[in-house]
């Protein structure tokens, strides 16, 4: 499926060698420890917190408006720490959503709205489904559907969610152009 | 012509903040702000005293684009009201707070919302995405989450912030511009407490 083009103000974003593309109006706090792979869109008022730990993304990642990425915060028996957070290839998070998992896998989808818990794991190809509230500790497997709140798995996908989601991003990188002036 | 804006921005809040409160620079503030000791604030939240002053106690955190509005009506002789914040609060990620007073050890998780009308006591707990918009007073050890809003007491306190906030503390400064805490200024803070007539009319 071919999407329609997504313009944005060339001025107001950096393109680097790599191909990323970042608006200025981003919030990428400990910008030293924040590992952007390659073809990673973050949009405007989009905050990843690389100054609590560690965040590394894959490539063609995207960071809708107003997403927030932070490290989980974790108790151990001795002190506290904040954990690095990975997030995998061809990741799609959706507008306002707050991620605060431990681990995004690759191929998946977060829509809009949505709270992604204190040090969840979101594994390969897995869908939260727009205002979903996926409670802390919670492990989505594998090409499952979640849901509701505290999230729930409504549905499986397809086996070609990895197609899909490879598709959907490098189409919506391709598609996301600078505005023609 | 952008150098422009952010005077008046300046020119439109006044905060004092006590020694040892670690408060980011890239914060939004509006109106008359008191800020305790040894609170957090990271970078974009935003505390607006539209209506009147907010005062907020002692080691409270507040994450980003957090958003705590004063929006309390003016009282019976006409003068603004005073949102007052207690201690030990945890205001997580995007939750909008206009509540009409907030307690101790309480925690608004990501995304909640508590309007204006409703009072939030000692030990409350808002789960992620809630929704508070009826006027009531909410009772102590109050917990709310879920899509049905299911509400219930709890039996134990939620825990303690002391940790998270050390480390925050440690860590923060490292990487952000802080705002100064201002020494003369917690003076004034107690003249706000006092006689709020004065120091809003002038």
């Amino acid at each position: 499926m071919e999407l329609p083009d997504v313009f944005y103000n060339k001025p107001s974003y950096v393109e680097m060698a790599s191909g990323n593309k970042v608006s200025r109006q981003t919030l990428l706090c400990g910008s030293q420890n924040i590992v952007l792979s390659g073809k990673v869109i973050i949009q405007k008022g989009a905050i990843m917190r690389g100054d609590l730990a560690n965040v590394r993304t894959g490539r063609y990642c995207i960071l809708s408006e107003n997403s927030v990425l932070r490290p989980p915060f974790k108790k151990l028996t001795k002190g506290v720490a904040f954990f690095p957070l990975h997030v995998g290839d061809h990741v799609f998070i959706g507008e306002n959503s707050v991620v605060n998992a431990l681990q995004v896998g690759s191929c998946t989808y977060i829509g809009k709205n949505c709270v992604v818990g204190r040090n969840c794991v979101l594994k390969d190809c897995c869908y939260v489904e727009d205002n979903t509230v996926l409670a802390p500790d919670t492990v989505v497997s594998s090409f499952t559907k979640y849901g509701g709140s505290p999230g729930k798995c409504v549905a499986e996908l397809p086996e070609c969610m990895q197609e899909l989601m490879t598709d959907f991003t490098v189409n919506y990188y391709k598609h996301f152009v600078p505005e023609k002036i | 012509m952008m150098e422009n804006i952010d005077k008046r921005k300046e020119a439109t809040y006044h905060a004092s903040i006590a020694a040892g409160s670690v408060v980011c620079k890239d914060i939004k503030l509006l109106g008359i702000v008191t800020i305790g000791a040894q609170n957090v604030v990271h970078p974009r939240a935003s505390i607006l005293a539209e209506n009147g002053p907010i005062v907020i106690g002692d080691g409270n955190i507040f994450e980003e684009q957090t958003v705590i509005r004063n929006k309390l009506p003016k009282d019976a002789s006409g003068q603004p009201q005073t949102l007052f914040i207690g201690n030990n609060n945890m205001f997580e990620v995007s939750c909008v707070c206009e509540a009409k007073a907030v307690g101790d050890n309480c925690v608004l998780e990501a995304k909640c919302y508590v309007g204006p009308e409703v009072e939030i006591t000692n030990g409350c707990f808002i789960g992620a995405a809630c929704r508070l918009t009826l006027p009531e007073k909410l009772p102590e050890n109050f917990s709310v989450c879920g899509t049905n809003h299911l509400r219930k007491i709890m039996s134990d306190k939620p825990l303690s912030l002391a940790l998270q906030r050390d480390h925050l503390a440690k860590v923060l400064p490292n990487y952000h511009h802080l705002k100064k805490p201002r020494q003369s200024s917690t003076t004034e803070g107690v003249i706000i407490k006092k006689e709020p007539e004065e120091s809003l009319v002038s």
